[in-house]
């Protein structure tokens, strides 16, 4: 379909256009005409005079991991215009290449909470042991963003250095937000010194915080926080309530037997399915009974689960 | 209507989801090879996943399901008549597309250590990986494009395969939905990734487009494939899905589950016995609707603000992002109203069932030259990452035929009549100044399809629906157009009237219930092992009619034990399903 | 063939003021699966020329300017 308007000068012609917005709609076409060097076009165009042009011109470069473009964007973090910067911290988060952790590094300390953050979240995947010391520091950082992206960086790099300060944030920090990341991240760690703070976290003010902690013991099956868990099935959301059964399952703790089997009462079914489910995984004989009154649950999901479980059972009973 | 000829190596049909794959993949095999991309859309924003996907449902990673559990479950799911070579091959390669496309940056949901965030939701294995921000699909497919330098071309719609002198797929022909040009491409392998046959059944609003598949999917991949004298496997067992009522679009039960959502029905309770996305699925899910017990709903308003503003984001951003949009218009919050759902119109997909053109483990259709991946291919329950498998293997695979078939300089032979034939075809409706419009064929043909095609399937019902069809066949040669736009819809109705007589004629020829309601026969309503534990295979006879032949279910390579065999049984609800 | 003139309500409306087609965006034309938008040449604007619409949204979100809304098919409201 021609239009008259877009084939008169070519797309070189409509880049160098006086217009901003006709040099904007050229580097929106840019990624998707025949242009083969349209990267360097793309790369002149980050120092266009018009933010909106800058703006697309980063985000049209998302995953593009080129020296020069890469080395142009970083500094554009401090570009005077919010599009721009909020586009080319999305562009950067796209990275994968470690190589590129050089360039990030110097901005995961700048002063400018925005920058500082947007480096720390481009600087997570790349997994880059020296973004380490940079990140700790910013665990101290008073702004919450940056705390948060802090704390990504230290969970993809899962050194176990940066325990005592993860411990630290799942259990004191002042927004919720983070003290979730940071009890999330905690399940990288196969020691026993986290447990005290997700057991802790399982008291959190915030339910998801908390669902989190269940879930993050849940991966980490230290059979220790049993006793937390259980206390946890009491909590006043069910969801809590589900990441525990789950949980108390996967470490096969055979002491919330009763707890599990109280669960399978409840009135929201998708709590009966997960303490079916971790019933199952427990293998113990006492749950039968409460069981096969399952199995005829109004539910079928329950019904269902709660066959598989009363199998599950009878085999390892079996075995 | 000029004709516009290209020469190619590979020549990829569909840049959705299979093809932009397959066409990196064949190039990546050998960068020599001349690879082109055809669309009949634009590249950036077509196929199924225009708008990206919100999750995978069949992702088999390591620690969390293994390849063989899953060909077990997709062999229960399937009633047993699966070539399982195919599924195992699919499930072997499933982490490694994966990791493949994490590496091209699609945005799969990871926990805060970068562990895939696997979400449980069948009973058996663990296959659920939500995308909460993979609305991207598109754009990192063409990065991948761009950077191979496979060559795209939009907006020309294939209408028919070239053969060689051998029978050999050797092009496609087609024309320009812009320019009206007729477009003949040669190429030494052509791979066909079209997408489901999205516009057979018509949605119950009565909107042409309102479709539960991308309506540019109108059947186009299968037709082609049909007079290229393809073999097509099963087409009987119908694409029907659970939806949202009149938005006609996913709701979308493997994005919600995880969060504690269900399918309820009109008290509030879930009524789904059956595990796993099948036919069986299907026939509770019409059971209910049938029964007192109806509308059937989606049940979110259990679960917590925190919760419900994540589903929003997931589902109003995401794969069909107009959901919002709908919900609001009917003035349903996920806080406080159930949604209403339904059953879509019926289509095939092998991507959601089984319906498809035949390929083995390597992508092969049973014609030389020409593969087939995605939706319309048939490996059963191969949804948007069996797509990118199996475009994949397509793309390798179509390349190492053209080293060995093609050594040298050698190309295929083509004969020239069968582009004559094609281009008078194709420029028939222009040609018309009277006549019928297309829209008004489209609507006719697809309320038959509804009328008699749809299950409960009744042997005179079909009958009478295969005349009815002949008789619109007839009516198509007096299609006019007055615009390339037109002659695209006027040819898709061409490929809709070769997808409704192959349902019926398949539908028909399976005389058994299998596959829950996909395909319920009320005249044959038991399943009947003894006869029909087989492949139904459909195809053009020499004669140029569509004939049946029944194949062997190839030997399994995974076992499945009594308990498992009948798992599915044990868990089948007993209620007949309502009669028509 | 005979024209029977029949009112629409169309489900892509383009917001005239916003729409830089006639600085050469094509951006919703070339994003629509079934090719139902166009550029009205006289106007340099962005119109809905067949009412066949999937309500799948790349044309309003890919547009620069935010000049496109789609609204659900009426038959589907």
């Amino acid at each position: 379909m021609s239009n008259p308007f877009s084939e008169s000068g070519g797309l070189r012609a409509r880049l160098a256009d006086p217009d901003a917005e006709v040099r904007r709609v050229a580097v929106l076409d840019l990624p998707y005409g025949d242009e083969e060097d349209y990267i360097a076009l793309l790369t002149v165009a980050l120092a266009d005079k018009s933010a909106a042009v800058r703006a697309e011109a980063a985000h049209a470069l998302e995953g593009v991991e080129e020296q020069e473009v890469v080395a142009a964007l970083v500094p554009m973090l401090k570009d005077s215009d919010e599009a721009v910067r909020q586009a080319v911290a999305d562009t950067l988060a796209e990275l994968k290449e470690p190589r590129w952790g050089a360039l990030l590094l110097g901005m995961a300390e700048d002063s400018e909470p925005g920058v500082q953050a947007a480096a720390l979240r481009a600087l997570r995947a790349l997994k880059v042991d020296a973004a380490f010391e940079p990140a700790m520091h910013a665990t101290a950082s008073a702004d919450a963003a940056v705390r948060r992206e802090a704390v990504g960086v230290l969970a993809y790099l899962r050194k176990p250095a940066a325990l005592p300060t993860l411990t630290r944030i799942a259990t004191q920090d002042t927004e919720a937000d983070v003290r979730k990341v940071a009890v999330g991240a905690l399940g990288y760690a196969d020691v026993d010194e986290v447990i005290p703070a997700l057991e802790a976290a399982l008291k959190d003010s915030a339910w998801l915080v908390r669902e989190e902690a269940a879930h993050t013991l849940g991966k980490n099956k230290r059979i220790s926080a049993a006793g937390k868990l259980t206390e946890a099935m009491q909590d006043e959301y069910w969801q809590v309530r589900v990441a525990s059964a789950r949980a108390l399952g996967k470490m096969r703790a055979v002491q919330a037997l009763t707890v599990l089997i109280d669960a399978l009462g409840h009135t929201v079914s998708n709590l009966r399915k997960e303490a079916a489910i971790a019933l199952g995984e427990l293998g113990d004989a006492r749950a039968l009974p409460a069981l096969e009154v399952a199995a005829n649950d109004a539910d079928p999901d329950v019904r269902k689960l709660s066959r598989i479980a009363l199998g599950r059972i009878a085999t390892a009973q079996g075995a | 209507m000029n004709t516009i000829e290209h020469e190619v190596d590979v020549l990829v049909v569909g840049g959705g989801t299979a093809g932009p794959m397959a066409a990196v993949k064949a190039k990546e095999r050998n960068p020599q090879l001349k690879v082109m991309l055809l669309e009949k859309a634009n590249v950036k924003r077509s196929g199924a996943i225009s708008m990206g996907m919100d999750g995978l449902n069949n992702a088999v990673v390591p620690g969390h399901a293994t390849p063989e559990q899953y060909v077990k479950e997709i062999t229960t799911a399937n009633d047993g008549v699966v070539n399982q070579a195919t599924v195992y091959a699919y499930a072997k390669n499933s982490y490694r597309t994966i990791e493949e496309l994490d590496r091209w940056g699609v945005k799969f949901e990871k926990d805060e250590t970068g562990d895939y965030a696997m979400r449980k939701v069948h009973h058996i294995g663990t296959y659920v990986l939500p995308m909460p921000e993979g609305h991207h699909m598109k754009k990192v497919l063409y990065r991948q494009l761009k950077q191979k330098r496979v060559e795209v071309t939009n907006r020309v719609i294939a209408t028919r395969v070239l053969l060689d002198e051998n029978g050999a797929a050797a092009g496609v022909m087609g024309f320009d939905c812009r320019s009206g040009d007729f477009v003949v491409i040669r190429a030494k392998a052509v791979i066909l990734c079209c997408g489901a046959a999205g516009r057979l059944g018509l949605p119950t609003s009565g909107y042409l487009f309102g479709t539960y598949e991308n309506p540019t999917n109108a059947g186009d991949g299968y037709a082609m494939a049909y007079h290229a004298g393809a073999e097509l496997a099963n087409l009987e067992c119908y694409q029907i899905n659970p939806l949202i009522k009149d938005y006609n679009g996913p709701s979308c039960a493997y994005v919600t589950g995880p969060f504690g959502g269900y399918t309820a029905n009109n008290k509030g309770e879930r009524f789904i016995e059956c595990d796993y996305w099948s036919g069986q699925m299907m026939m509770e899910f019409y059971n209910e609707l049938q029964s007192g017990n109806g509308p059937v709903f989606l049940k979110m308003n259990h679960l917590a603000e925190e919760t419900i503003a994540t589903i929003e984001h997931i589902l109003h951003t995401n794969e069909r992002p107009s959901r919002g949009r709908f919900h609001e218009g009917r003035g349903t919050d996920y806080r406080e109203k159930m949604v209403e759902m339904h059953i879509s119109e019926i289509g095939f997909c092998s991507g959601h069932s089984a319906s498809g053109v035949w390929i083995n483990e390597r992508g092969e259709t049973s014609v030389k030259g020409l593969y087939s991946a995605g939706d319309m291919a048939a490996v059963p329950h191969n949804y948007m990452l069996g797509a990118f498998t199996y475009g994949w293997f397509c793309g390798e695979n179509a390349a190492d035929y053209i080293a060995e078939t093609y050594p040298d300089s050698a190309k295929p032979v083509i004969d020239q009549a069968q582009i004559d034939a094609e281009f008078a075809r194709v420029g028939a409706p222009l040609l018309r100044t009277d006549g019928l419009p297309p829209s008004q064929v489209e609507y006719k043909l697809r309320r038959l399809v509804n009328d008699y095609l749809q299950p409960p399937k009744v042997t005179r019902k079909m009958e009478i629906g295969l005349d009815r069809i002949a008789q619109v066949r007839a009516d198509m040669e007096q299609m006019c157009a007055s615009n390339p736009h037109e002659l695209m819809r006027c040819m898709e109705v061409y490929h809709i009237a070769d997808c409704a007589e192959m349902a019926a004629r398949a539908s028909l020829f399976r005389k058994e219930s299998r596959w829950g309601l996909y395909h319920y026969r009320v005249d044959y309503p038991q399943r009947n092992d003894a006869e029909w534990f087989v492949h139904c295979h459909l195809r053009k006879s020499a004669e140029g009619e569509m004939e049946h032949i029944k194949r062997p279910i190839e030997p399994y390579v995974v076992e499945l034990d009594d308990h498992e065999k009948t798992a599915y049984d044990r868990l089948r609800v007993v209620r007949q399903p309502v009669a028509a | 063939m005979p024209l029977a003139a029949n009112m629409t309500s169309v489900p892509v409306v383009i917001d005239e003021e916003k729409c830089i087609a006639h600085k050469g965006c094509t951006v919703c034309v070339d994003v629509c699966p079934l090719d139902v938008l166009a550029i009205d040449m006289l106007k340099g604007k962005a119109f809905m020329k067949y009412d066949e619409c999937w309500y799948c949204m790349p044309c309003e979100t890919d547009c620069p300017t935010d000049a496109v809304t789609v609204s659900i098919p009426y038959l589907l409201r």
